[in-house]
């Protein structure tokens, strides 16, 4: 394959970490694909930039706000300038846009893998009902809420304790009515309607990465337990497993779905019992860990992108460790500097 | 497939679910206990074998399987 250009969003790797590096690493790591990584960072300080062994060149991104214009048109300078063949944009926030201008980038000759809008939007948490059921699987009881009135309603019907959810982000257990209503109103003033309330649902907490070809078929999926998680909640250590009646729900919503493109599904499992909890239509920060375990699939993603044929999705062995790890590197204050001044590190 | 004959069981006695992730230690009892089962032995069988790997009675053997069973079972796992 040639040598190919691809951008990769969420690059970085902090305490509260996005998928980006694992990406970029995942795409460093095949031979075949003699991926050129172009990091699309949001600023300066995003430890990505400065990892020139992962990535090779940075540029600093306009929100992706609006009608995403000034956004696109920095898409294009990098098109243009140094080449852009793929995009796996890698934050939730950037998708709605991505997901629209598909067909744009396309014209411009930069390829995506990413679910259509109406697939995009059966993923929020208030269509999740629905998925659950074409998923066959579970949903913790769950009540969708546009006024406070609703929310007293909701929290007496399902009984405390509850999870109080923003329709996109951040979710929070209350056990006094006081508690929900302080979440409701902290949640719509940042995320605004409607809030979910939910019952909490006891016991373990697994997760499944997958691709959706956009057929109904599996590019791969690898499920997960995590073993400890860092105070935001971040996954520390893990262990694949196979939980059969997660992954055929997994293979469920892509085949239902026709779901093309990365996913990660959270659930909580109870015997043989199925919960869904939510859909993250992106890779998740612990990408790697599939790699890791020989699902290489950002390397899958981008081949179906490019509609390369390739082999079907390879297995993996449950009881492999991930163990996330701190470490340091130093260089020089110029590629600060020039994220700063120029925008473009590399 | 009974879940305990998912179970991977290492020399060491550390056991762990490919199904849900969860891992435990055993003793060597346990992991006497734990191997028979898996091999299909009936209780009576395995307190028998229990007799005779560790200086123990019948009665005590015995009661030692049911209750290892009993934490098997409240786990999930038999």
């Amino acid at each position: 394959m040639k040598n190919l250009a691809i951008g990769v969003s969420g690059i970085n790797a902090v305490d509260n970490p996005g998928p980006g590096v694992g990406v970029a690493r995942s795409l460093k790591e095949d031979a075949s694909l003699n991926a050129r990584i172009i990091g699309l960072a949001y600023d300066a300080m995003e430890p990505g930039i400065y990892m020139d062994w992962v990535v090779d060149r940075s540029f600093i991104m306009p929100y992706p706000s609006g009608d995403g214009a000034a956004y696109f048109d920095r898409l294009a300078y990098i098109r243009e300038q140094h080449g852009l063949d793929v995009i796996i944009p890698n934050f939730d926030a950037e998708l709605p846009l991505y997901v629209k201008r598909a067909g744009e980038l396309k014209a411009l000759g930069i390829a995506t893998f990413l679910p259509s809008m109406e697939q995009f939007k059966l993923r929020g948490k208030d269509k999740l009902a629905e998925v659950a059921e074409r998923m066959g699987i579970k949903l913790p009881k769950t009540k969708v809420c546009t006024s406070l009135d609703q929310l007293h309603e909701a929290v007496e019907e399902l009984g405390l304790p509850v999870m109080v959810k923003g329709s996109f982000y951040k979710a929070y257990a209350a056990y006094t009515s006081a508690q929900a209503v302080g979440h409701f109103h902290a949640l719509v003033a940042e995320w605004g309607y409607p809030v979910i309330v939910q019952s909490i649902v006891s016991g373990e907490e697994l997760n499944v990465i997958g691709v959706g070809d956009g057929a109904g078929g599996s590019l791969g999926t690898v499920g997960i337990k995590k073993i400890s998680v860092t105070s935001l909640g971040k996954i520390w250590t893990g262990v694949t497993i196979k939980h059969q009646p997660m992954l055929d729900a997994a293979n469920r919503f892509i085949r239902e779905l026709k779901w093309r493109g990365p996913f990660e599904l959270e659930c909580i499992v109870k015997g043989d019992d199925v919960y869904l909890i939510e859909i993250n239509p992106r890779f998740p920060a612990w990408v790697y860990f599939a790699t890791g375990v020989g699902v290489n699939l950002p390397v899958r993603l981008v081949r179906a992108a490019l509609g390369v044929d390739q082999p079907p999705a390879p297995d993996y062995e449950a009881g492999k460790l991930f163990v996330r790890y701190s470490y340091e590197l130093v260089t020089d204050m110029v590629k600060f500097q020039q994220a700063v001044t120029r925008g473009e590190v590399g | 497939m009974p879940r305990l004959h998912q179970l991977a069981l290492s020399d060491e006695g550390f056991v762990f679910d490919p199904q849900t992730g969860d891992s435990f230690q055993v003793s060597t009892t346990g992991m006497v206990v734990m191997h028979s089962l898996k091999e299909g032995r009936s209780d009576e069988e395995i307190a028998q074998q229990l007799v005779t790997h560790f200086e123990v009675s019948l009665e005590e053997a015995r009661r030692d399987c049911a209750d290892f069973r009993g934490q098997l079972k409240n786990f999930g796992l038999d």
